[in-house]
């Protein structure tokens, strides 16, 4: 073929894709934005009713398949709070004909090929993933029904995971400005009624103003006045600490905001904001560059929704960048991590307050386990990056679960490490359940084949973090 | 064919225990219900009755470029997978005709316009050019399937159709990773194989 004949091809060929740029694509037009309902409100809070116990049977079975979830507490270990026992164990059940170490060994090809990946590695589902939304555990809607009057209960769907699986409740509340006060939280959930008189003289005006917004409620996707709706009655919203509650976190889930369609949605577990002040990207996709703009970009998009249109729908919040954006950002970032007592001021342990098995969990996530290449402690255990762990390496994307669809996570920021036992269940989307299972995981994905004693010191490490 | 599917594909046809349940909102409002909050079987609504249309479309020129492509490709991986696709979607695409007969949604029978350029484009193109212009387009062709299974999956009402949907979604994205490979070995980019190992060589 002659040269100019090559050329004219190559010009073809990319003007084929220029063309059908142009066409008429035919896909359908809600991919991306959320249809409008098709039904009046009552017919479908009636389908909804009707379907809620099978939607809950179906979760409770897939977690099941997954998981160990029963109740055993580590008798010596608490939460910050001292009110709930640190749970302990591997809960991710293993394939049948495979053991932790058999399985580290096999390469992760071998693995995706016999299908061998735990169940419980993979991403978790949300309890109803077509719907979606925030859901709450059932301690902060009683609470909140109590002090506020305020209906957090969704007539579609309940939470999921037991209570000991999850974070004290209310967690306690440390401030950078008060070490010496140590908690703050009096033991009680801070809510717009209560949160003058407990804060009252230990924070500025400034900060005070900022407390108030995080715990006002606006209306959001699922709680509103529209049929959109999934609490009984019109709503009056959801306030930010619904979901951090005391500025930790009570476990409450949602779907990611950044991925269409809704079925490869993932789940996404709420993060504590505790040491936000050091936290230089945050949620774990979208890599905002500051406190300031998560907080005032949450409430335009119907928090975690990544649609500002339907949120539009429902009444948005916009609210003020230099004044209460400001306020609200400077209240998160005098939320202290809990205090650690046996870390020096670099993070590391020290040798005189620290037991032997927490000292040889600190050289494992130093050297093999190489952790600390990513959760560096200097930097309260962040390197404010993005890592992409691949583990689709382990098994083939595509099948669903539980209406949702497994793609690979991508690239998700690291997490602190920082008063981690306050905050089950871990990663992104709470897919493991207690540390043990995140040592396991960490094991298989970096391939670093720790053996029996360095896992049991890892999480009695992390434990003292 | 068999080194075209992935493995395993049984297991994610989901159980009974493992049913579709959509957001009742997208209901159509005319839906007979077997119990309450359950569609009777083959209702449908307007998604999945889009659905079983554009599905169709892009399985019908799956099988009518598989085999223009299996006689007309130069290079081996390409005749290879050109004859995998035909053999993938004509199952793939019976299966769909059953359910939308069922559901009495009526499938389209010819080449939709995206697709009548893209072949004209294909026509045009000779030896290892046409074999990069048809991966290229299959690329496209499977990303979009994907997304449009993946949309079915949680917008439908039909759940046979949903099911459809999920036990296809797997395969579709099997055959994307092996279009991109295909495609950067034609073209000389580093492979693209998203599930490579770290110990493969
Ligand atoms: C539905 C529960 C929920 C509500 C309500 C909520 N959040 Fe969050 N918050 C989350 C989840 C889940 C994440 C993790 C987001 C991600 O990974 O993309 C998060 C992340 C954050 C982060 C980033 C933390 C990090 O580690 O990256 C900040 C800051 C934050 N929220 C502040 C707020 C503010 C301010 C509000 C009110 C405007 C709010 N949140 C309302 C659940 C909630
Ligand atoms: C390549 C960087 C990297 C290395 C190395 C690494 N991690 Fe992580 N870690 C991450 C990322 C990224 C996440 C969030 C992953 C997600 O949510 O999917 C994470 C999450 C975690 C979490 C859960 C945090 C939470 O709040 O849910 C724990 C616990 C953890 N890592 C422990 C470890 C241990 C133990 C090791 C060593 C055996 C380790 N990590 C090695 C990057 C890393």
């Amino acid at each position: 073929m002659s040269p100019l004949k090559l050329i004219a091809l190559s010009c073809l060929v990319t003007a084929s894709a220029v063309s059908l740029a142009a066409f008429s694509d035919p896909l359908p037009p809600d991919l991306t934005y959320r249809p409008l309902p098709t039904q009046p409100f009552s017919s479908v809070k009636a389908n909804d009713e009707a379907q809620k116990p099978k939607v809950m049977e179906r979760q409770q079975t897939l977690l099941n398949q997954r998981y160990d979830l029963s109740d055993k507490a580590m008798s010596n270990v608490s939460m910050s709070g001292g009110m709930k026992k640190v749970q302990e164990g591997v809960r991710v059940k293993l394939p049948d004909g495979v053991t932790w170490e058999s399985l580290a060994d096999m390469s992760p090809d071998e693995i995706r090929d016999k299908n061998l990946l735990p169940d419980g590695f993979k991403p978790l589902p949300h309890v109803k993933q077509a719907t979606g939304g925030q859901v709450f555990p059932q301690k902060q809607i009683d609470e909140i029904g109590k002090q506020e009057a305020r209906d957090l209960k969704r007539f579609d769907v309940d939470f999921d995971l037991p209570d000991h699986l999850t974070p004290e409740f209310p967690p306690p509340i440390f401030l950078t400005t008060h070490p010496e006060l140590g908690d703050v939280s009096r033991g009680q959930l801070l809510t717009i009624r209560n949160f003058y008189e407990y804060m009252n003289g230990i924070i500025t005006p400034v900060q005070m103003e900022g407390l108030r917004l995080l715990l006002t409620p606006f209306p959001q996707e699922e709680f509103n006045q529209t049929e959109d709706r999934k609490v009984a009655q019109q709503s009056m919203g959801v306030a930010c600490l619904d979901c951090h509650s005391n500025f930790n976190t009570n476990a409450a889930f949602h779907l990611t905001p950044d991925v269409r369609p809704q079925a490869s949605r993932f789940r996404l577990d709420t993060t504590s904001l505790r040491g936000m002040f050091n936290q230089q990207i945050h949620g774990s996709k979208r890599s905002l560059r500051s406190v300031e703009d998560f907080t005032e970009f949450e409430q335009r998009t119907a928090y975690f929704n990544g649609d500002h249109v339907s949120a539009t729908r429902k009444g948005v919040n916009l609210p003020d960048r230099p004044n209460q954006v400001a306020m609200m950002a400077q209240m998160q970032n005098i939320i202290d991590f809990p205090p650690a007592p046996k870390l020096d001021p670099l993070g590391r342990l020290d040798p005189a307050k620290a037991s032997e098995q927490e000292l040889m969990g600190e050289r494992v996530f130093l050297g093999k386990g190489r952790c600390g290449e990513c959760h560096i402690p200097q930097t309260s255990f962040l390197d404010n990056n993005m890592h992409d762990l691949r583990l689709e390496r382990f098994y083939n994307v595509g099948y669903s679960a539980n209406d949702q669809v497994a793609i690979p996570d991508g690239p998700i920021k690291t997490f602190t490490l920082r008063g981690i036992k306050d905050t089950p269940p871990y990663l992104h989307d709470g897919r493991l359940l207690t540390l043990a299972d995140t040592v396991e995981y960490f094991n298989l994905v970096l391939g670093v084949k720790l053996t029996q004693d360095e896992k049991n010191a890892l999480v009695a490490y992390m434990l003292t973090l | 064919m068999n080194r075209f599917l992935p493995v395993a594909l049984a297991l994610m046809i989901g159980s009974p225990a493992f049913a579709q349940i959509g957001n009742p909102a997208g209901l159509a409002p005319d839906t007979k219900m077997q119990e309450p909050g359950v569609p009777a079987p083959h209702q449908t609504n307007n998604q999945d009755r889009l659905f079983a249309q554009l599905a169709a479309a892009g399985g019908l020129a799956e099988v009518e470029f598989g085999k223009f492509a299996s006689t007309k490709a130069t290079t081996a991986s390409v005749k290879e997978f050109a004859q995998a696709m035909v053999n993938d979607h004509t199952d793939a695409n019976s299966k769909l005709k059953e359910l939308a007969d069922a559901a009495k949604i009526p499938l389209p029978d010819t080449l939709d316009a995206d697709h009548r350029v893209i072949r004209q484009d294909l026509e045009k193109a000779e030896g290892k050019a046409f074999d990069i212009a048809y991966m290229r387009s299959q690329i496209i062709d499977h990303q979009k399937m994907a997304q449009l299974l993946a949309w079915e999956l949680n917008s439908g009402e039909d759940a046979e159709m949903q099911r459809y949907a999920a036990a296809t979604l797997p395969k579709v994205m099997h055959h994307l990773r092996m279009a991109q490979n295909i495609a950067s070995e034609l073209t000389g980019q580093g492979s693209r194989e998203v599930v490579a190992s770290q110990t493969k060589k």
